[in-house]
């Protein structure tokens, strides 16, 4: 009995986890399997004959570097506007009174549950009118309209268990308030911060709707509507989604490894 | 120079319309250059707004605060040349000890060596030399408390202001650390403003208390002079422990003048009926425990049953029950006479006696006089 206690969790995480982790594995053995050798049985678990051909196909016979970039310089806006704009309303939101304050706080949360695919038909009129689609500027907005509600929640939270005082303190020290939010309050705000950043940069780099419907130009093309190109063409090649696959996953999977424990005891603040 | 902190009609009130909650209301006093200043009372009372106020972290609805020939109401904390000690320390949990204390000189764009220079020596009076590199995380309650009151005290200000800065330790640190507060206020040339919930503390440590009450200032006087001459029922039992007794007495017109008639005592007044008696028919009679004496019962005594004796060591506390419930706290060496049950008789000097106004509360100041206790009544 004890015996069932002690193993059942770990036998039934087991499970859990070749469920979970057998397509990757998949992904990774066939992004390294030749092309010739893809569909050819015997279909084996393990092989040997690994090669670059599909990466080396993927990075010089087709647009996936441009994609990356394009991806990347979306992400890398996103977090950036994401941080700031957040950290200051939630800031603001904790630390000042002002009329109106907790129809924002609803509004917020109630546009946070809003699906994103109800903003993309307005957006797509709006940004023509604008003439920013296929813009960079655009597609980050874009994205900062689904990620910033839950981002100014998730730091309105994080500010409330960071104490005034602290504050305080500083500014009797002769600290301004500016200074006092960059040299006492964001320090201890920092787990929330990365929180933030962690959460604008998966959801950029994995949308496909609005990248989709706003940016027409394959120049502008992000890599999840890039890699669906691969599959629209001529036949599919899996060898070569797989390895984009691959490098898609990457930065993300580097990104949630080293940043973790502060991801963590961010979404715990916020419980 | 110092100067003295001047309050003029300070009234603060939080929320607008039927939810507005005054937390100070009407104060003026002033506090002088270099005074051990406390306001003390219980939760609620105003005393952490006012201190707020004078630290430029709250703003007066109306009324003017002056330091020196300075109106100072409408300036930011920043501009004020204070410091301030809070009650949940505040320390900056990412910066080392030396960072925390060093904070307002580097603010105020001090050369690092300076900095280091003055840190040093700060934190070689308050005995934390050893502690500099180490994150407040680390230290214990009464040394949070020292690097607190080290970050405050580097900027040499002309007022130090406390708000509570001990209630977070145990019961002995706290004693330590009012020794060590002291022995800074005698070695710096600061006025410090004290706030506490603690009449000990408020007691022990200052050159002028203000009792406060529903946001008032009830008594601002020396700490002896609030134990001696209570300005009313509320100060009277706020300050000492155990609280002063106040039982309701009788005020009767006789042949030799006015008579207070308490229990089965009758105590006659000293000269005419006059002044604070005019048309009163009762008053408010009060006595510290430690003025009652636990005598055999007599016919000329007020007499009761012990209800209750606890021990403390050196005294015991006695609760006494006398006539119709009322029950009477006295303080008396330890011993094993009158135990709980026991019939008992009360002694006391009239000299200490406090009387105060029914409704009001206020103290009636009159002399009442003679040998001892006057003959009991039929």
């Amino acid at each position: 009995m004890r015996r069932v206690q002690a193993y059942g969790p770990l036998a039934l995480l087991l499970v859990v986890l070749v469920v979970v982790a057998f397509p990757f594995y998949w992904m990774l053995m066939t992004s390294f399997t030749p092309r010739e050798a893809l569909f050819k049985p015997p279909f084996r678990l393990f092989r040997l004959d690994l090669s670059l051909g599909n990466y080396r196909e993927l990075l010089f016979a087709t647009e996936f570097v441009t994609y990356l970039r394009n991806s990347l310089i979306a992400a890398a806006g996103a977090i950036v506007l994401n941080v700031v704009a957040a950290t200051l309303a939630g800031y603001g939101l904790t630390r000042f009174a002002f009329p109106g304050k907790k129809g924002f706080a609803f509004g917020t949360l109630f546009s946070y549950m809003f699906p994103p695919i109800l903003m993309v038909i307005p957006l797509y009129i709006l940004f023509s009118a604008l003439r920013m689609r296929n813009s960079y500027v655009g597609l980050i907005l874009a994205h900062m309209a689904i990620s910033l509600p839950l981002n100014i929640w998730l730091m309105w939270q994080y500010f409330q268990i960071v104490p005034v005082s602290l504050e305080e303190a500083a500014w009797i020290s002769g600290a301004s308030r500016l200074a006092a939010l960059r040299q006492v309050c964001l320090p201890s705000a920092r787990p929330g911060i990365l929180s933030v950043a962690i959460f604008s940069f998966a959801l950029s780099w994995n949308d496909f709707t609005f990248a989709f419907i706003l940016q027409t130009d394959r120049k502008m093309f992000t890599l999840p509507v890039g890699l669906a190109t691969f599959v629209e063409q001529t036949g599919v090649h899996w060898g070569m989604v797989m390895s984009a696959a691959v490098l898609v996953s990457v930065p993300t999977f580097l990104l949630v490894f080293f940043l973790q424990k502060y991801l963590l005891s961010g979404l715990r603040a916020t419980g | 120079m110092a100067f003295k902190v001047r309050l003029e009609g300070v009234r603060k009130t939080f929320g607008r319309g039927a939810r507005a909650v005054e937390a100070v209301r009407d104060l003026t006093l002033e506090i002088g250059e270099r005074e051990f200043f406390t306001f003390v009372g219980p939760s609620g009372c105003g005393k952490t707004t006012t201190l707020r106020m004078i630290a430029g972290l709250e703003t007066p609805t109306a009324g003017r605060i002056w330091f020196g020939d300075q109106d100072v109401t409408a300036l930011p904390p920043q501009q004020r040349d204070i410091a301030m000690v809070f009650q949940d320390v505040a320390l900056f949990p990412y910066m080392t000890v030396r960072q925390n204390i060093g904070y307002p000189l580097r603010i105020a764009g001090l050369p690092r060596a300076q900095v280091d220079a003055k840190v040093e020596k700060v934190a070689a009076t308050l005995g934390l030399t050893d502690k500099l590199a180490q994150k407040p995380g680390q230290l214990s309650g009464g040394q949070q408390q020292r690097v607190a009151i080290g970050r405050a005290l580097i900027r040499e200000p002309k007022v130090l202001l406390m708000d509570e800065p001990l209630s977070a330790l145990d019961a002995r640190l706290r004693v330590e650390m009012r020794t060590e507060i002291l022995r800074l206020h005698r070695e710096i040339s600061s006025t410090i403003i004290y706030v506490t919930h603690d009449q000990v503390e408020a007691m022990t440590m200052s050159t002028r208390v203000a009792v406060m009450d529903q946001g008032r200032a009830l008594q601002v006087a020396p700490p002896r002079e609030l134990f001696a001459r209570p300005a009313n029922v509320t100060v009277a039992t706020f300050i000492g422990t155990p609280a002063m007794n106040i039982v309701p007495a009788a005020l009767v017109a006789s042949s030799g003048g006015l008579s207070i008639e308490v229990l089965n005592l009758v105590i006659p007044l000293v000269g005419q009926p006059h002044g604070p008696f005019r048309d009163l028919k009762a008053v408010n009679l009060g006595i510290r425990p430690q003025a009652i004496r636990l005598v055999r019962p007599g016919p000329e005594r007020i007499t009761g049953q012990v209800f209750l004796r606890e021990p403390l060591g050196l005294e015991d506390e006695v609760l006494v029950e006398v006539v119709n419930g009322t029950k009477l706290k006295v303080v008396t060496a330890a011993g094993e006479e009158f135990l709980e049950g026991a019939r008992v008789g009360l002694d006391f000097d009239l000299a200490d006696l406090y009387l105060f106004h029914p409704e009001s509360k206020e103290a009636i100041h009159h002399r009442i006089d003679g040998a001892g206790p006057s003959s009991a009544r039929g």
